[in-house]
């Protein structure tokens, strides 16, 4: 049977999304089709320290077109990690650049390491009062619970931002990544502070992401987005299923055909499949303007 | 449109949905897939896969226009000449599917190719899934890395009668599997299951490197969402007699079937 969802969800809205449940539901019998806008929740532009950074920002936004992504809220990150204060505030300044080249397109997420507390905490002031950024983008430098990150906590809550956070739930040692943050680390965050707005990143490409839905069962200020490369079948009906439908935000993190396929894919109705796609975004940046 | 990657049954670290002959025709209907190559999700972690054969076989069975079903057999297991007798004799199958990490052998053991050599005597397709879960999935009790390209290589080098598809392989532009002038036999090609097109076009890369033929659709369904490759046949830039052949045409010649029966 055609997916309901899809029906609703225009071919300039949302590329060429029906071709997926074409043959149940032929275009010319279903209703008009009626836009709905599709925003990124989830992605990045290259670092200038790439040559080729201009062409691969080029080719996110020739990505999002062919594929009907209206907005991208974007970071940049540091490629050393720890990131350090210098190399957060350039990355940040290269977004603004590109929230000017592609105005209305680019939304930015300011990246900053926490472990510097006040640099950090002034980075997200000039981001978000003066370059317009709409949140703050959490790495690994430092586990969510770990004390040093409540200062920057805290202040998105004064501001009514979103923070996406890094994360992953892994049974094998990362060794690279030893501050990761999963689902259980926002649980316990939120517990403190309910407030919060925190956004478990790519449940498609942080692990165990059945783990990660259970984990975030009972942590209503907590959401997830849908990005990633892991193209296992139920994962987006699983998170709205467990979590709500208002907690799921669609991102891709660059992986634009898995997780657009991956959305058109997931059996939604309507209503759900737009707050995804848009709606609950919206809601969350809607807080900041209001 | 054929897919030339999708299962059925259970698999062992993760409930599947639509796993079963008639859920999956269900799902093939919602996604315009005409037709599929399915072999048994239990068979990659039984250590006898036979037994996961004969589920496939009974749940085709209502199935024969939609689902054709592949074997699958481990060269390292017992019996595995006469359980490739059964599956192609008995139950109609048309290819045989491995699982070298899975299954504790290696691509190079003259045993291996000694079953696709076998395989190939009875006109069968072989058929190698690099992936079977993403490895930062993979629960506690296993490690399963993906199947080096490498030793692909030297099976297909090995065995030039054979015909092979390569299931939900990613970087072959980068092997010596993608590369012009390789010195390998035409005896393989991909599915583009996990295969860039936003990034790197590694999919526009190997139609212009490998030709056009050699493509195919497989969406690993149901452990995957349908849907992500055909995002990228709607993403790449190519002509739609091309995007055709991907679909279904390469398939129906490389299995030997018709999209519609």
């Amino acid at each position: 049977m055609a997916n309901s969802g899809l029906g609703q969800i225009s071919r300039r809205s949302f590329g060429v999304c029906l071709g997926a449940a074409g043959a149940a539901v032929p275009l010319a019998a279903a209703p008009a089709p009626k836009k709905v806008k599709v925003i990124d929740a989830h992605s990045h532009l290259a670092n200038h320290s790439n040559p080729n950074w201009a062409t691969a920002d080029r080719q996110l936004i020739d990505a999002a077109d062919a594929l009907g992504i209206d907005q991208l809220i974007c970071s940049i990150l540091t490629p050393q990690r720890p990131a350090l204060p210098t190399g957060f505030r350039q990355c940040n300044d290269w977004v603004a650049e590109a929230m000017a080249r592609y105005p209305g397109r680019i939304l930015g997420y300011c990246f900053v390491n926490p472990g510097f507390a006040e640099e950090a905490r002034d980075e997200v002031t000039r981001c978000i009062e003066k370059l317009g950024f709409v949140g703050v983008k959490l790495y690994n430098d430092y586990v969510a619970t770990e004390p040093v990150v409540r200062p920057i906590i805290e202040q998105c809550i004064r501001l009514r931002i979103p923070i996406l956070h890094h994360a992953g739930h892994t049974y094998w040692l990362n060794a690279s990544q030893p501050r990761i943050s999963d689902g259980g680390t926002f649980a316990e965050v939120a517990k403190q502070y309910p407030e919060a707005m925190i956004i478990c990143a790519h449940i498609a490409g942080g692990g165990d992401w059945e783990w990660t839905v259970k984990a975030l069962r009972n942590a209503p200020s907590v959401f997830i987005d849908t990005s990633g490369s892991v193209p296992d079948e139920g994962t987006v009906e699983m998170a709205v299923k467990v979590l709500g439908a208002d907690r799921v935000l669609f991102g891709c993190d660059m992986s634009m055909t898995a997780s657009v396929g991956r959305i058109r894919s997931a059996e939604l109705s309507t209503v759900d499949r737009n707050k995804i796609l848009s709606g609950n975004i919206e809601r969350i940046l809607s807080l900041r303007r209001a | 449109m054929i897919d030339v990657s999708a299962y059925l049954g259970h698999f062992a670290y993760r409930q599947l949905r639509h796993n079963t002959g008639s859920s999956l025709v269900r799902l093939m209907d919602r996604f315009g897939i005409a037709r599929a190559v399915v072999s048994s999700a239990a068979s990659i972690t039984y250590r006898s896969p036979q037994s996961g054969n004969e589920e496939v076989a009974a749940e085709v069975e209502a199935h024969r226009a939609r689902l054709i079903p592949f074997a699958v057999l481990s060269p390292a297991y017992a019996g595995w000449e006469d359980d490739l007798k059964i599956c192609q004799e008995q139950f109609g199958m048309r290819g045989v599917r491995l699982y070298p990490n899975w299954h504790n052998y290696k691509l190079q053991d003259p045993r291996c190719r000694n079953l696709v050599n076998a395989a190939t005597e009875r006109g069968m397709t072989v058929s190698i899934p690099v992936r079977v879960e993403d490895r930062r999935q993979q629960g506690w009790l296993i490690d399963i890395p993906d199947v080096e390209l490498s030793e692909i290589t030297d099976l297909i080098r090995a065995c030039p009668k054979a015909r092979f598809i390569i299931q939900n392989a990613s970087g072959v532009a980068g092997s010596a599997l993608g590369r012009r002038d390789n010195g390998l036999p035409e005896n393989y090609a991909f599915d583009i299951a996990r295969m860039s097109v936003e990034f790197g076009n590694e999919i526009g890369n190997l139609l212009a490197i490998l030709g056009e033929d050699r493509l195919l659709f497989g969406t690993a369904m149901p452990f995957h969402y349908p849907g992500l490759p055909l995002a990228k046949l709607d993403m790449l830039k190519a002509s739609s007699a091309v995007k055709e052949k991907i679909r279904s045409g390469n398939a129906e010649r490389w299995l030997g079937v018709q999209a519609q029966q």
